[in-house]
């Protein structure tokens, strides 16, 4: 008995080693990243292609490209939103050498890719660099990070902020419509006294979080080229982080976990009756929430100070090429077409309610009718608005899905007693920064 | 007392170790082992040496997008897995859990088994059936059915769940116990209760003949005899609460109790998707190793008792 085990022990040993040994050598075939700028020619014949995305009802829309272009078919895959496993999956994929030829990144996910070498420089397509002055300026320069003659993705949809407000019971309960956080914080508590919450807190979901910070004219992160800089806990994330801990610690706004169908339950109970979020959250109320269909409306964002008119952005995705994939040309033809054309932008807009990247976009007759589950309001008039007082400079870090996990479970321990949320920040901040020395990611002192 | 001397030689014989002859047909055994060292060493040996190597890499670049590269860090990796707090906390947060659930599980997997193999229970086969369907329910899906039972506003059970949060920091850990339970009872009591199945029937009429009632055979035959299939389901449930995975990850969307750091395998799952594969398989080997020292510790200990 002794003597098998110890020859299994052995022979696990040399197994090992060997493996050990065939392996060392593929590690210095690891890409040396950027090189794929080389090369967007046409491939000969049909050309097959995949898309991994979590637009809904995104098949439709593919569907219609594949009956005009039998050249370029597309395969759609849906999964669940980026940073809820679709993300993970990428990077698995690249890892693996098997990823898609095409996929859904939002803009805050995509230094992340970048850093990691995972998305293709677009700058030798012509089509895509004489598409540029198509896309409103600060989503172009989230793709092409403000280097002149790259593209690192194509833009699809931007996510500028508003209220989203039960309408009929805010008019029911004599309450104004808040424009100033201050006046938010006064229905909260006039919500709280009718039975309701105001709104959740997002504490596993801190993209919201973000979006609010920007709003508040802070930035995350910075980048000189040299090195990043981390600011998980500055002035104005510590302004927007002591405003909310007031609302938690007062029992304001409720602690329903985001994305859930208890969440989905809150609103369409009436138990919930605002929601900061950005323009596709359109959708998100209305699938999660249809028995409270024509009894919404949206606002402007409430704004710090009395008069202002700023907005947050909150998401807004582009789709990218990934790297290795053998048919960029093509990829690049059917990502323009889906965020560039106006038959394409209109259909994301039924389907999805997502809110054109391109200039053009703007003015999509689909954008300017009334939508019924809002009681026949023009939303897209709120946001087209929201979209042009974002602030510039927001930056997002090349590691946001652990910036993410870690505030969140800091923001998690915060909404169930322990620590608050600027303690969550200021330790998140601690650990981006160690995550990021991990990695060799250059980091500013 | 005379039921632990008829025990004796039954233990005694099925543990001898056989006696070593000269192997025949070396050729034939070489080929009926090919398939399943092939399969070995494709699925398990290779992935495992794929990890211990990636534990051993570290990432070197420069500039903010500059291109990595891989190279030989030694031991760097590890150097980060022992200092990582978050880690060390799941850890000891899954120890716990198995110090509590997994005797739990074990004592109510083995008192099911002895009814089961009791002459005075009916139905038999509709509650070997229906205690083992939880196994046969995936366990992500189990678990999200327990977080909706559990979820203070749209449970079926809201009397309970609005006034006690099962899904409070407090709580949880155990909330997710309870899941485990639910699942691996069933398996673990077929397991035990196969085993009760195999002791001849020569030994109940002994014990009999001897005056025990089914009490006593339970507790002085059966039990001691069935000790190999508990310290192989204990060894099987220790394992498995170390690699918890499923249960949080699901309850994570449930509750705000649950952090990306909860179990040692959640940390795994995390920093793969920061992503660090490198500290991530740095992580695994480290967790493989210990779930190994736990496992062989345990046996070693029940081992030596079975020897006094």
């Amino acid at each position: 008995m002794r003597l098998t085990s110890k020859a299994a022990s052995v022979g696990t040993l040399t197994a090992v080693a060997l493996l050990v040994a065939g392996c060392s050598s593929s590690a210095d075939d690891t890409p040396a990243g950027g090189d794929a700028a080389g090369a967007c020619e046409p491939s000969d014949g049909a050309v097959e292609l995949t898309f991994t995305t979590w637009i809904p009802g995104i098949e439709e829309v593919v569907d219609v490209w594949n009956a005009a272009n039998p050249d370029i078919q597309v395969t759609v895959q849906t999964g669940p939103n980026g940073n809820g496993g679709t993300y993970q999956n990428f990077f698995n994929q690249l890892k693996a050498g098997n990823a898609p030829d095409l996929g859904q990144i939002e803009y805050d996910a995509l230094p992340n890719f970048r850093v990691q070498d995972g998305l293709t420089d677009l700058g030798a397509c012509a089509d895509v660099m004489a598409a540029q002055d198509d896309f409103v300026d600060w989503t172009w320069d989230q793709v092409s990070f403000g280097e002149d003659g790259h593209a690192y993705a194509i833009p699809q949809d931007a996510g500028p902020m508003a209220l989203f407000y039960r309408k009929d019971l805010f008019e029911a309960n004599g309450i104004p419509v808040p424009t100033t956080w201050a006046e938010y914080a006064a229905a909260a508590e006039q919500v709280k006294a009718a039975g309701g919450y105001i709104t959740n807190f997002s504490q596993s979901d801190v993209n919201q979080f973000a979006g609010l910070v920007w709003q508040a004219g802070g930035t995350w992160f910075t980048n000189d080229g040299d090195a990043w800089g981390v600011d998980l806990a500055g002035e104005e994330s510590a302004e927007v982080a002591e405003y909310w801990q007031d609302l938690v610690d007062r029992d304001l706004v409720s602690s329903v976990p985001p994305w859930t169908s208890e969440w989905d339950n809150a609103y369409n109970i009436g138990a919930a009756w605002t929601w900061v979020s950005a323009v596709w959250g359109a959708n998100s109320i209305a699938s999660g929430a249809p028995d409270t269909s024509g009894k919404w409306a949206v606002a402007p964002m409430p704004q710090w100070e009395e008069g202002e008119e700023v907005a947050g952005n909150w998401g807004g995705s582009s789709t990218a090429v990934f790297r290795g994939s053998e048919h960029v040309y093509e990829a690049t033809k059917f990502a323009l077409w889906l965020n560039t054309s106006d038959e394409a932008l209109t259909l994301l807009n039924e389907a999805a309610n997502l809110y054109p990247a391109t200039k053009a976009g703007a003015e999509l007759p689909a954008l300017a009718e009334g939508v019924e589950f809002y009681g026949g309001q023009p939303i897209y008039d709120v946001f087209a608005e929201a979209s042009t007082q974002v602030p510039a400079g927001f930056t997002w870090g090349p590691t946001m899905t652990q910036v993410y996990a870690d505030v969140s479970d800091g923001f998690k321990g915060a909404v169930s007693g322990s620590g608050t949320l600027l303690e969550a920040l200021e330790s998140a901040q601690g650990s981006t920064i160690s995550t990021l020395e991990s990695q060799s990611i250059p980091v500013a002192e | 007392m005379t039921s632990t001397q008829v025990v004796a030689p039954v233990l005694a014989r099925s543990t001898q170790p056989a006696r070593r002859l000269p192997v025949p047909h070396k050729r034939a055994i070489a080929f009926f082992v090919l398939p399943f060292g092939a399969l070995f060493a494709l699925f398990y040996a290779l992935p495992v040496g794929y990890a211990v190597w990636q534990s051993l890499l570290v990432v070197e670049r420069e500039g903010t997008f500059g291109p990595a590269r891989q190279v030989f860090g030694g031991l760097a990796q590890y150097e980060q897995v022992f200092q990582n707090g978050p880690f060390w906390t799941s850890v000891g947060r899954v120890l716990l859990f198995g110090a509590v659930q997994v005797p739990v599980m074990l004592l109510l997997a083995l008192v099911f088994a002895l009814l089961l193999d009791s002459p005075l229970l009916r139905g038999k086969r509709f509650f070997r059936l229906a205690f083992f369907v939880p196994y046969a329910v995936p366990g992500v899906v189990a678990a999200i059915m327990w977080g909706f039972l559990y979820s203070p506003n749209l449970s079926p059970f809201t009397a309970v769940t609005s006034n006690v949060d099962l899904l409070s920091a407090d709580l949880v850990l155990w909330a997710m116990a309870n899941v485990v339970t639910w699942v691996y009872v069933g398996y673990n009591m077929l397991i035990i209760y196969s085993s009760l199945l195999a002791i001849p029937t020569e030994v109940y009429e002994a014990a009999r003949l001897d005056g025990a009632g089914q009490l006593r055979i339970a507790w002085s035959v059966k039990i001691p005899l069935v000790l190999p299939a508990i310290v192989l389901t204990t060894v099987f449930s220790i394992i498995g609460t170390l690699q918890l995975l499923a249960e949080p990850q699901v309850f994570r969307s449930f509750s705000s109790a649950v952090t990306s750091t909860f179990t040692p395998n959640l940390t795994v799952y995390s920093t793969s998707s920061v992503p660090n594969f490198n500290l991530a398989a740095a992580f695994s080997v480290v967790l493989a190793l210990a779930t190994f020292v736990l496992s062989f510790a345990f046996l070693k200990l029940t081992q030596k008792k079975g020897v006094q």
